[in-house]
């Protein structure tokens, strides 16, 4: 029996240390604060490109003084397809005031209200060559089972002559932000960096930052 | 041991169900009646009850201290909940937590066929080598169960999210998912529906070293010896496989929680809740 548990004992840290230590790489959590003056997210968040969609669960405090109305928006290039839900009581009791989120506003924020907002984004596809994102007229070739998109006849050629070149191409890399402004003024009174990473640099991709 | 014998049906075995009924109703959506006195919507933030005590690499003493506060609620209910098991045994996990309710609940309505029997992991080593990797990952840097894989952010979720397009996005996304897994294969579809609970809850874990260390102070589950004839029939029905029959049933402490069910099956009321003389 003894050497049951212990046996059990091993397979337990095993199988825990291996799911503590994967990295999600489709999702991602920050932590923030909205100031006026500009907050910022205690970490970037980092996911692994090449996902169809991604998560992004941003909470903020709001730091006295601030109080406004705020606008949240994924900036980044090439534009991204985002939604964003912000977390409140299915049935509000009214026991507490609660910020209302509508057309992606945050209405009456006011000092430490604490909010909690998933962000949906699902990333284009792109040309491998140019790197324009996929749309209407783009042509479609199959190779290394996976289908490609191309803006023109001459980035489909340059890709078939060196396919290699351009391995990777064809997914979203590099600096996002879920941004929040003061619809007001207009100043920034949160920023999330969020990371799209490559291939072979995924070390931190979709870790939960605290 | 010995328990105090005691064969009058109390209030928490005639009315177990729904008080666990009652844990759903006022912590889980569509109410979430207690989170609302706090702003909040579900256990994530100000009752979250599994973060503060998880130290990060990094965390410096002070940061570690303003997570107590952050979660204050988290911090009270995991407190209270320790104290009341010193003195009373595990109530909160057999009766009132919602989460583990949830998935008991559940397990009611899954068909007997389809359920899967985990009494063959001894749970105790397996619980605390769990919950070895849940306060010692983190500290090292390398990684962390605690957000990752939460029961208590997965079933107010599961919940929420036929309510609310924000309890739905929890599930778009490959950590969703196996959460989700893991509760319907280790709750909603184990024997007893409590598998979760005995072996990957670290709430579950704490609270079940209260539960060993007050045996000699507080009330238990105890059998006496004189009336059990070993018949097994607790041990067919007891969900966290904390009973041992040999020649005689024996209760394990530190997996037990009050649920009661061994007292009601014990043909020969042999078990009882009460004052164990060691």
């Amino acid at each position: 029996m003894k050497t049951k548990g212990i046996i059990f004992f091993i397979l337990a840290v095993a199988v825990s240390t291996a799911g503590a230590t994967y990295r999600w790489a489709d999702s991602g959590h920050s932590i923030g604060l909205i100031k006026a003056s500009g907050g910022q997210a205690r970490h970037p968040s980092y996911l692994e490109s090449g996902k169809d969609r991604y998560m992004l669960i941003a909470t903020a405090t709001v730091i006295p003084p601030y109080k406004g109305d705020v606008r949240v928006v994924l900036e980044g290039r090439p534009v991204m397809d985002y939604e964003i839900y912000a977390s409140a009581p299915v049935a509000d009791l009214g026991i507490r005031r609660w910020p209302k989120f509508e057309n992606n506003i945050l209405y009456g924020l006011k000092p430490k209200d604490r909010v909690a907002l998933w962000v949906l984004m699902r990333p284009p596809v792109l040309d491998p060559v140019c790197g324009m994102a996929k749309g209407e007229g783009f042509l479609k070739h199959s190779g290394n089972g996976r289908d490609y998109y191309f803006c023109s006849e001459a980035c489909l050629s340059a890709f078939k002559k060196e396919p290699g070149r351009y391995e990777g191409g064809d997914r979203v890399t590099g600096k996002y932000a879920l941004a929040l402004y003061d619809t007001l003024s207009g100043k920034s009174v949160l920023n999330v960096p969020v990371i799209f990473k490559g291939g072979g640099e995924t070390k931190d991709a979709g870790g939960h930052q605290h | 041991m010995q328990a105090d014998t005691n064969t009058k049906k109390s209030f928490f075995v005639r009315y177990r169900l729904l008080i666990m009924l009652l844990g759903i109703a006022v912590f889980l959506p569509p109410l979430s009646l207690l989170f609302q006195f706090t702003q909040d919507s579900n256990f994530c933030g100000t009752w979250c009850p599994r973060m503060f005590f998880s130290w990060r690499s990094g965390t410096t003493a002070g940061e570690f201290l303003l997570g107590f506060l952050r979660s204050y609620m988290g911090v009270a209910l995991v407190l209270g909940v320790l104290a009341s098991t010193f003195f009373l045994g595990r109530y909160w996990c057999s009766h009132l937590c919602p989460v583990g309710g949830s998935m008991e609940a559940a397990s009611r309505l899954v068909p007997r066929r389809l359920k899967i029997n985990y009494s063959g992991i001894p749970a105790p080593p397996f619980r605390y080598g769990y919950l070895a990797v849940y306060l010692i990952a983190p500290a090292l840097g390398i990684g962390s169960l605690c957000c990752n894989y939460c029961n208590f952010a997965t079933i107010p979720r599961l919940f929420g999210a036929s309510f609310s397009q924000a309890d739905m996005a929890y599930f778009l996304r490959n950590a969703g998912l196996i959460n989700l897994g893991l509760v319907a294969v280790m709750g909603f579809f184990a024997k007893g529906g409590r598998a979760y609970c005995n072996l990957l809850c670290p709430i579950g874990a704490l609270d079940a070293l209260s539960n060993r260390l007050g045996i000699r102070v507080g009330k238990r589950l105890g059998v006496s010896g004189s009336k059990c004839n070993g018949c097994g029939a607790c041990a067919k029905v007891c969900p966290t496989w904390s009973i041992d029959v040999g020649e005689k049933a024996e209760i394990d402490q530190l997996s037990c929680m009050p649920c009661r069910l061994c007292e009601e099956a014990c043909p020969k009321e042999a078990i009882a809740y009460g004052k164990i003389n060691a």
